[in-house]
């Protein structure tokens, strides 16, 4: 007892002579340390794998800075132009200094950019740079003789729709609108609408393979949950299977059935079922998008149905009809809510699958079985348009939000459980 | 021990880096094509292991995520006539030394034996090739299909068509069935008026189409007789009479013709011997000797005459000039596809021509 006054008036001091508050902070830091690298392998992952990419997209879809950079003069003199008189040679002086002054390769880059605006820029502005070097005032006369197209306003109107350093046009150019010289959004000329009509078909085709699956992903993990373990497993095996098989086997496998000559169509003909001129018509369509989508994401349905109905007790059934439900009651009323988080789960998941799918209706799609993902890998790989595969990448992106967000609406996002 | 282990594995990652850079990687189409271009220029390279082909499915979008991120890993690119122009306006592709090139036999400097204008620094001269309109011997009764308005004839010759899922092409021998003539095709293009005759003309076949996307299908279609009459590229027909005997006949009536070059990527990692195989690439013999395995016609005019004298030149003992897409006799009734048109509008046309094909 009388020891103790004496530790309590110094500082603690531990074995090896340092005050203790100190010995815990470092101890305290280390610790933390190790926490902050323990996490850093997935931060830094989900930090250049999501948050930089995404929000290189998000840049991107509404980024029109270069054009700007490229043209400064041109746009000031567009600024002064009454926009209805015949450009003057104070216009073709500014562009004049501008291509002159621009870098190849960034003169290459915007005229494809005007492009956009107005189809034509292009070749305008590079059969004009190409003569920059030799040209004398007057400007006007200099540039009419390399391209006649100069004296039309409508290239020199369209400037207006670029004159800003964002803009919205990828994104109206990816549902089928656009600017017109006075920057309001009108719609494309009929003919040309096609993003419409293939954002509807690609949520139609997303809504009808989700629910495809989920009529016959049920059953299966009903049985799958309920059965004795030694046929279960085999089952578990009939489902993983074809899980585990390459994407594009599968889909070749599928041609093989449902083309107009196809496995189905033969036998269905032999069986006197169809005639030969009425073979149907299952594969390079809309129809074979649907069946060969529902056959790839199954298992997307399956396994999260499943899981969750593993850890319903089939007490509970027992208990319901006990107390004197029908079977079938009680399946609707105490075993279906169990199994909801599972649905939710399925649900979510096949449908963000479907909604970006690619290759599938690449492959299988022929005309009219094409979807929002087949336009985007277009741009990105073939068009260069970039700025619009971004634009419609973000709305994609904002689509599956939306429907995130009507899922958490009606069950609740804590709901769901993967497993 | 540990020592060792380490000198070990220095010296195979130096070892494997070594090797990497001694190997150019060319990025091409594959199958027959790349085929050929290995045995008429890595064959016949005086060090041949040196050269790496690699498949792609075409577009320049990896080639700019490759410039825009520093790392290229590809070194030369065979592209279509299209990208030669934007890639390069873009910056995508290093701008060569045209003086390094080798002139043809008599002395004419390699640009000026190019059969068309080239269009600037960058490209180096591969291929034509030619969209056609095709069928099998003994589909038609009586009258045969011999100029492209019959294509566009499904009353006349009955039956399903096949093209393909892009507006190439198609246009122009819309046009061309309607009656513009050659040299007018493009100033009609260019009004809006020409472009609605020409989706007019495909109207009319759009009922009987069937689309293709991939090169081989066209050759299935027709074969199979799913289609009556179909597009193609050219050297697929060619490869399949000249190869496996296969009865296609061919319409060489309003074909169009399309450039086929090479290029060096941005930043390409082995920039020397990248060029030094692209001179030896763009010979008079080389060109010639590409020939030899496949029927796209040669971009110089010189390899055409070694050609014409080796005769039969191809390598199986038959005669390739019938089959050559640019040979003098059926230039007169055929497009040389303006990319430069099909650069400024290719956009706005390929959306409503995809429009038209979902109507």
């Amino acid at each position: 007892m009388s020891a103790a006054p004496e530790t309590v008036s110094g500082p603690l001091i531990t074995a090896d002579g340092i005050p203790l508050k100190e010995s815990l902070q470092k101890s305290l830091r280390r610790s933390k340390i190790r926490a902050a690298l323990l996490v850093a392998p997935p931060l830094l992952f989900l930090i250049f794998l999501f948050v930089i990419p995404i929000g290189n997209m998000l840049t991107r879809s509404v980024d029109d800075k270069l054009i700007n950079q490229v043209l400064p003069n041109t746009f000031e003199a567009f600024e002064s132009w009454d926009k209805v008189s015949e450009p003057d040679e104070s216009m073709f002086e500014a562009i004049y200094q501008d291509l002159k002054a621009a870098d190849k390769t960034d003169i290459g880059k915007a005229s494809v950019r005007m492009n956009y605006a107005k189809p034509g820029w292009r070749s305008l502005i590079k059969r004009t740079a190409r003569r920059i070097k030799k040209m004398e005032p007057p400007y006007k006369e200099a540039f009419l003789k390399a391209d006649d197209r100069w004296t039309d306003n409508e290239y020199w109107l369209s400037l207006g729709i670029m004159k800003d350093k964002r803009t919205l046009g990828y994104y109206l150019n990816a549902v089928d609108r656009t600017y017109d010289f006075d920057k309001n959004v009108i719609h494309v000329d009929e003919e040309r609408k096609v993003y419409n009509l293939l954002w509807w078909r690609t949520i139609q085709v997303s809504i009808i393979v989700t629910l495809a699956c989920l009529l016959l992903a049920y059953p299966v993990a009903y049985l799958l949950a309920t059965l004795p373990m030694r046929i279960a497993n085999l089952l578990m095996i009939c489902v993983l299977m074809p899980f585990w098989t390459s994407l594009l086997v599968r889909i070749v496998a599928w041609m093989i059935m449902l083309q107009q000559n196809g496995v189905v169509n033969d036998t269905l003909v032999a069986a006197g079922i169809l005639s030969d001129e009425n073979r149907l018509a299952m594969m390079y369509n809309f129809n074979g998008t649907v069946i060969v989508m529902t056959q790839i994401l199954l298992p997307f349905m399956i396994l999260p149905i499943f899981s969750v109905m593993k850890t319903i007790p089939p007490s509970y059934m027992k208990a319901a009809q006990n107390l004197g439900a029908t079977p079938t009651l009680a399946f609707i009323r105490v075993y279906m809510p169990q199994t909801i988080p599972g649905i939710g789960a399925g649900c979510i998941l096949v449908f963000i699958v479907a909604i970006g799918y690619y290759i599938t209706p690449e492959l299988v799609g022929g005309k009219d079985g094409r979807l929002i993902g087949n336009m985007v890998a277009y741009h990105m790989q073939r068009s260069l348009n970039w700025g619009l595969a971004a634009a419609m990448g973000t709305i994609l992106l904002i689509v599956i939000l939306i429907f995130y967000w009507i899922y958490d609406k009606i069950i609740g996002i804590d709901n769901m459980k993967m497993g | 021990m540990k020592s060792t282990l380490k000198l070990t594995l220095l010296a195979s990652v130096v070892a494997v880096t070594t090797a990497a850079q001694a190997e150019v990687n060319i990025v091409s189409w594959g199958g027959a094509y790349t085929a050929s271009q290995q045995k008429a220029y890595q064959a016949t390279y005086k060090d041949p292991d040196s050269i790496n082909f690699i498949n792609y499915n075409g577009g320049l979008g990896e080639v700019r995520t490759q410039v825009e991120s520093g790392n290229v890993t590809w070194d030369i690119v065979d592209v279509l006539p299209h990208e030669a122009r934007v890639g390069c306006d873009e910056g995508l592709f290093e701008e060569l030394d045209r003086s390094a090139f080798a002139p043809a036999p008599d002395g004419t400097a390699m640009d000026d034996d190019i059969m068309v204008e080239v269009p600037n620094d960058c490209v180096v001269p591969q291929i034509f090739w030619s969209y056609v309109p095709f069928y099998q011997e003994g589909t038609f009764k009586g009258e045969q299909p011999t100029t492209i308005a019959d294509f566009f004839n499904v009353k006349k010759f009955p039956g399903k068509r096949g093209i393909h899922t892009w507006p190439n092409a198609l246009i122009e021998m819309a046009l061309l069935a309607d009656g513009v003539a050659v040299k007018d095709v493009y100033k009609v293009m260019s009004t809006d008026a020409g472009i609605d005759r020409a989706f007019k003309m495909l109207d009319k076949i759009k009922d009987h189409a069937v689309f293709w996307s991939s090169g081989a299908k066209p050759l299935e279609l027709v074969q199979s007789g799913e289609v009556a009459m179909s597009l193609a590229y050219n050297g697929r027909i060619g490869a399949a009479v000249l190869s496996e005997g296969a009865k296609f006949v061919t319409v060489w009536d309003g074909q169009v013709l399309e450039e086929e070059w090479l290029v060096m990527v941005k930043g390409a990692p082995n920039r020397d011997a990248a060029m030094d195989f692209l001179v030896h690439a763009s010979t008079t013999e080389s060109q010639a000797e590409q020939a030899k395995y496949i029927n796209y016609g040669p971009m110089r005019s010189s390899a055409f005459e070694v050609m014409k004298k080796g005769e039969p030149w191809f390598h199986n003992g038959k005669t390739i000039m019938e089959h050559m897409p640019n040979r003098p006799e059926v230039m007169a009734r055929s497009v040389v596809a303006n990319p430069e048109w099909w650069a400024d509008y290719g956009d706005s046309i390929g959306e409503r021509y995809t429009a038209w094909m979902g109507q």
